[in-house]
């Protein structure tokens, strides 16, 4: 079965207020497919630590939801201004997020590990200057 | 039948405004002819609904004093929330005089229970890793069996202490005196009522009924001043009566240990913690979390009689007082009574699964697409003239076939539009033997 677009929501950058939206917004739409409870707990967790990030670190972006009967496909991807060192974004506890937005609760340097953590697979494209493209799996037969 | 839920509708009061639709956090209520219809399985009794109805046509029907004192044993169980609807002058030892005048044989406090599961808790958290959510408030269990599913196994699995006591009493009764008694519980809201109709995590309440704050208030009030004790006024009740209001429950957790708790009521507020739960955006290191349906705990249930700011100040005046008699600024930790308390639930707690459209996937899809389409067909107004609280729960509806797109107004002038135009149109037509197309037909 060929993936079917479920959500597509653009993300600007610092906008906390809608920050979360597209997490929520998925989370109704597995439930709604029937999909289970632990896939649908993974899935908010990994769609708010993505959107999370482009409201944080970039400069806006969008991200896009498909799915089959298998699996579910979530990518994100955002104008800029890129990731320096991938290997070390990767690494908990590693962030370069402001004073300010640590003040806020967020920045804690567990985004893109969490978001490994909880997906079977991702894969990030980024380099200086330029956007970040992440796509990543959850396979949703449990 | 037995009814799922204890929040009804008084037909003829019903003036079918949309308050309670839109107020209602599960989305179980719809107008239709008029009149506002609860969806049984969407009901969780949060009690929304009544305070929202400026025509007190919701209500909540609990058992009659008159039914209940027939019974063969009658027993009443005193929630913690109780003794705020009187000042912290009235003794609680007259209040349970009072009681007991009303033709119960024995009245005890589910307080005592509340303090042994305190105790239990604290020990349930010092031996299992994660964090956890108090199982005590009903309304919020079946909030996360029907929109959280994927937090269940946060559940606390233990019993509420209103189920701990009657199952402790029937045992004691029993061993101790050979009598079956039939143990009511006077509720503060219609979420226990149902608890006794409908266990959850366990097979069977043990309790035989419920009876509402507001059935019994008046008779107890105006006995009050013709109540003579034999025993002393200064009865002392436990500490753990502070599980009547918002916080009540951490605070005895926190007098023993520094437990990481956090404490949030009102049904939209827990809905809102929850979501930031599911989504790991609060810190883990929060052990414990004692959440209520009504704003400020069982004190703000809506079947009390004194409005919730007052019911506050008199429990936390009677703590103070309780703290005074008792010169104990905590409550006993170590208590060999509580093996007798049957701690666990026995059965697993299960999810609802009542948000998807459809058994198979595929079929699911299609109207996930023809729910999307529909969301965008219409106006996003959210003005409930439909009877469905917002557009996207009409949309749901209407996919679902429980309503049809003209039952939205909008939609129902812009059909009327078309059908408009299409009328004039028709009626621009001329027939041809009056020769409108005769240009275009003559072929000679």
């Amino acid at each position: 079965m060929k993936k079917q677009q479920i959500l597509n929501k653009e993300i600007e950058s610092f906008d906390f207020q809608s920050g979360g939206e597209a997490s929520s917004n998925l989370k109704n739409i597995l439930r709604k497919l029937g999909v289970s409870a632990k896939i649908v707990r993974k899935t908010a967790i990994v769609t708010y630590e993505l959107e999370m990030n482009v409201v944080i670190h970039s400069l806006g972006g969008e991200i896009t939801a498909l799915i089959s009967e298998d699996e579910l496909e979530i990518r994100v991807d955002d104008d800029g201004p890129g990731i320096e060192d991938l290997d070390k974004a990767f690494t908990a506890g590693y962030s370069t997020a402001s004073d300010e937005i640590r003040e806020m609760g967020f920045g804690a340097g567990m985004g893109l590990v969490n978001v490994k953590r909880h997906a079977d697979q991702i894969d990030v494209e980024s380099s200086p200057g330029e956007g970040t493209h992440i796509k990543v799996i959850i396979k949703l037969a449990s | 039948m037995i009814k799922k839920h204890s929040v009804l509708l008084k037909e003829d009061k019903c003036e079918g405004c949309t308050n309670c639709v839109k107020g209602c956090p599960t989305k179980a209520i719809r107008v239709h002819q008029g009149k506002a219809w609860i969806k049984e399985d969407l009901c969780i009794d949060c009690a929304e609904c009544i305070r929202a109805c400026e025509y007190h046509a919701k209500y909540t029907e609990t058992d009659e004093l008159t039914q209940i004192v027939k019974s063969n044993y009658p027993i009443l169980l005193i929630p913690p929330s109780f003794y705020s609807q009187f000042s912290e002058n009235t003794s609680a030892a007259k209040i349970k005089k009072s009681i007991l005048d009303l033709g119960f044989k024995a009245v005890f406090d589910v307080a005592d229970a509340a303090a042994a599961l305190s105790r239990k808790t604290l020990d349930f958290l010092n031996n299992n890793p994660g964090s956890y959510i108090s199982s005590s408030c009903p309304v919020i269990v079946r909030l996360i069996k029907l929109q959280f599913p994927d937090l269940i196994e946060m559940l606390i699995p233990l019993k509420s202490p209103v189920e701990l006591m009657a199952e402790r009493l029937e045992k004691k009764f029993k061993e101790e005196k050979d009598i079956k008694p039939d143990i009511f519980f006077l509720t503060p809201c219609p979420a226990k009522l149902t608890t006794v109709k409908r266990a959850i995590g366990q097979k069977d309440s043990f309790l035989s009924g419920a009876i509402g704050v507001e059935n019994i208030y008046k008779k107890i009030y105006e006995s009050l001043d013709n109540i003579k004790l034999e025993q002393s006024e200064d009865e002392i009740i436990t500490l753990a009566t502070i599980w009547g209001s918002e916080g009540g429950e951490q605070s005895i957790l926190k007098s023993w240990q520094d437990v990481k708790t956090l404490s949030v009521s009102g049904v939209s507020e827990v809905k809102k913690l929850l979501n930031e739960i599911e989504r790991n955006n609060i810190a883990e290191s929060i052990k414990y979390f004692e959440l209520t349906s009504c704003i400020d705990g069982c004190i703000g249930g809506v079947l009390n009689v004194i409005n919730p700011f007052q019911a506050r100040f008199n429990l936390e005046q009677r703590i103070k007082k309780i703290k005074e008699i008792s010169q104990n600024q905590k409550l006993k930790l170590d208590i060999s009574d509580d093996e007798y308390y049957n701690f666990e639930l026995s059965d697993e707690i299960i999810a609802d699964n009542l948000s998807k459209l459809d058994n198979d996937f595929k079929k699911a899809m299609q109207k996930l697409e023809q729910l999307q389409k529909e969301i965008e067909i219409l106006p996003g107004l959210d003005c409930a003239a439909c009877g469905a609280p917002d557009c996207k729960t009409f949309a749901e509806d209407v996919v679902s076939g429980r309503a049809v797109r003209s039952d939205c107004i909008f939609m129902l002038r812009q059909q009327l539009g078309e059908l408009a135009d299409e009328l004039a149109d028709l009626a621009n037509e001329l027939p041809p033997v009056m020769g409108s197309k005769k240009e275009e037909t003559d072929d000679s």
